[in-house]
């Protein structure tokens, strides 16, 4: 088996399922946490993970498959895409790529499901298909607030790792977002993110 | 070059001198007064400001005969200008400003928390590192991009020191908090499940105070012990998603609660396993110190002259990330 990638959470390894290319995801203990915290997160998330990924796609979002799910060693085994994180694109492909972003983002929400970890690194762009992965962190929920977490993440991705063209590119997932869900749920959500980004420290003037 | 700098954005009331040389920075002096509060309350803004006016005289005469200098030497003034609480920050910026102008001197408003960053670069050596910033007044992941540091992640609500802060006062403890807390948590290892609140790469930690306070009856050592578990453990993720996410290849830690034995090392542990470089600011000047101020004023002063009189504001909000760094 091959490592790909030591995330932040598991480590990726290509791997072979029934002659499929496929990725093994597998969130080791780490021993500078609390062994009782560490296997409790470690499990609800692969759990979560399993589930989410599975139930986005029946509301048309474009998903890794899940193969085989193992909780006592907390990995799964799921499909590869072979593309590229929308992080790693040029400029003016990220700018595009976000309407679509907005899109995905609007199509979750609506279904009640919330990502969690919203960063350019979660999509992958593989023939003109947007995926989305990294499901550790998502929660069922239809609370507002849960909703607009999610849109701030973004927005603070995009202002700090794409400096850049967050003007566009927040402009255009908005877009792609608010095709989705309505304005009335895009007003009030975006509102939100407006207040939470005011409850951060030193955000506006006493 | 010689500056002085002073701190009193909070508790500490502090007065520094460094010399500068090129890129290299040495401080001649750092003293410093810290207010504290009575057991079990928090920093009163007026009692504060009056520690530090109180003190100001003896903190800054002490710090020019330690560094061996007059005031005449001095070739700047910084004065950390917030964020920070406005009684006390107002304190630091009239001192700053007498000298200023009685003995005509330039003079620099200062971001307090660039401070810390930039006195941990200095300090550490760390050339191009995600930061880790925790205190009382921050509790932030930045990385330095187009001139300007940004955020990564950040606490959604309280701080890592205001959570350690307003728990150990409920439980009678005399602020700041975290020294006791740690030691407190060396006496346990029975870890009571407490809310985790990562949320990509923020945190929240207002779940986690309230929370903790509940468990408080059983055990007071058991919910230090689980309360810096969890909290740490939340911080760490944080820092492990930032890494993966930027790629950087070097930790910096600073901020009072990088003090903390138990955060540095499960930073430490978090940085092997990511290959990544691990730094944090010594102790001493960890905290709040005049060092940090002197230090962003001289840096400052390679391209910028000082600000006039009527232009040295204190603002009590004034988040980092605006702040644009041309030096």
């Amino acid at each position: 088996m091959q490592l790909i990638t030591k995330g932040a959470e598991a480590d990726i390894y290509i791997t072979k399922w029934n002659d499929y290319k496929a990725i093994l995801k597998i969130r080791k203990t780490k021993n500078y946490r609390n062994p009782i915290l560490d296997s409790n997160l470690r499990k609800q998330r692969t759990i979560k993970e399993s589930q989410t990924i599975s139930k986005v796609k029946l509301y048309g979002i474009p998903a890794p498959l899940v193969y085989f799910v193992n909780l006592k060693k907390s990995f799964i085994i799921m499909q590869h895409i072979p593309g590229k994180p929308i992080h790693d694109l040029s400029d003016s492909k990220i700018v595009f790529l976000s309407k679509q972003m907005g899109n995905l983002v609007g199509l979750m929400h609506k279904n009640g499901i919330m990502h969690g970890d919203l960063t350019t690194s979660n999509f992958i762009l593989f023939k003109n298909k947007v995926y989305v992965i990294d499901f550790g962190l998502s929660q069922k929920t239809t609370k507002p607030e849960d909703h607009a977490v999610d849109l701030r993440l973004i927005k603070e991705i995009l202002n700090s790792a794409h400096a850049t063209i967050m003007k566009q590119a927040w402009k255009n997932f908005l877009v792609g977002y608010k095709s989705v869900v309505g304005t009335s749920k895009f007003l009030r959500i975006t509102n939100l993110v407006l207040e939470i980004e005011s409850r951060g420290r030193y955000a506006t003037v006493v | 070059m010689i500056g002085l700098g002073i701190e009193s954005t909070a508790h500490t009331f502090s007065c520094a001198v460094i010399e500068k040389n090129g890129k290299k920075g040495k401080i001649l002096s750092d003293v410093r007064e810290i207010y504290r509060p009575p057991k079990g309350e928090g920093i009163h803004p007026r009692e504060a400001s009056r520690h530090h006016i109180e003190n100001s005289p003896t903190v800054l005469s002490d710090c020019l005969k330690e560094a061996k200098i007059t005031i005449k030497d001095l070739d700047i003034i910084s004065y950390a200008a917030g964020p920070g609480l406005g009684p006390c920050l107002r304190v630091g910026a009239v001192v700053a400003r007498s000298l200023a102008s009685y003995y005509d001197i330039p003079i620099y408003p200062v971001n307090h928390a660039i401070g810390h960053i930039e006195l941990g670069k200095l300090l550490t050596g760390a050339k191009n590192p995600l930061v880790l910033l925790v205190s009382g007044g921050h509790t932030m992941l930045l990385a330095f991009l187009n001139k300007q540091w940004r955020v990564f992640g950040e606490t959604l609500d309280i701080t890592l020191g205001q959570l350690l802060d307003q728990f150990g006062r409920s439980i009678g403890l005399a602020s700041p908090c975290g020294r006791n807390i740690e030691e407190l948590a060396k006496t346990s290892s029975k870890y009571v499940t407490l809310p985790y609140s990562v949320k990509g790469n923020d945190v929240s930690y207002s779940g986690l105070l309230s929370a903790t306070k509940s468990i408080v009856q059983n055990s007071k050592a058991d919910a230090c012990f689980s309360l810096q578990e969890t909290a740490f453990a939340m911080v760490s993720e944080a820092v492990e998603r930032a890494l993966s996410f930027t790629r950087k290849k070097e930790l910096l830690i600073v901020g009072g609660v990088a003090a903390n034995k138990r955060l540095s090392e499960m930073l430490k542990n978090v940085c092997k396993r990511h290959g990544c470089k691990f730094f944090i600011s010594p102790q001493k000047f960890a905290g709040d110190c005049g060092s940090q101020i002197c230090w962003t004023g001289l840096l400052e002063n390679q391209v910028k002259k000082g600000v006039s009189l009527e232009n040295t504001f204190v603002t009590q909000s004034w988040r980092l990330d605006s702040v644009k760094i041309n030096y």
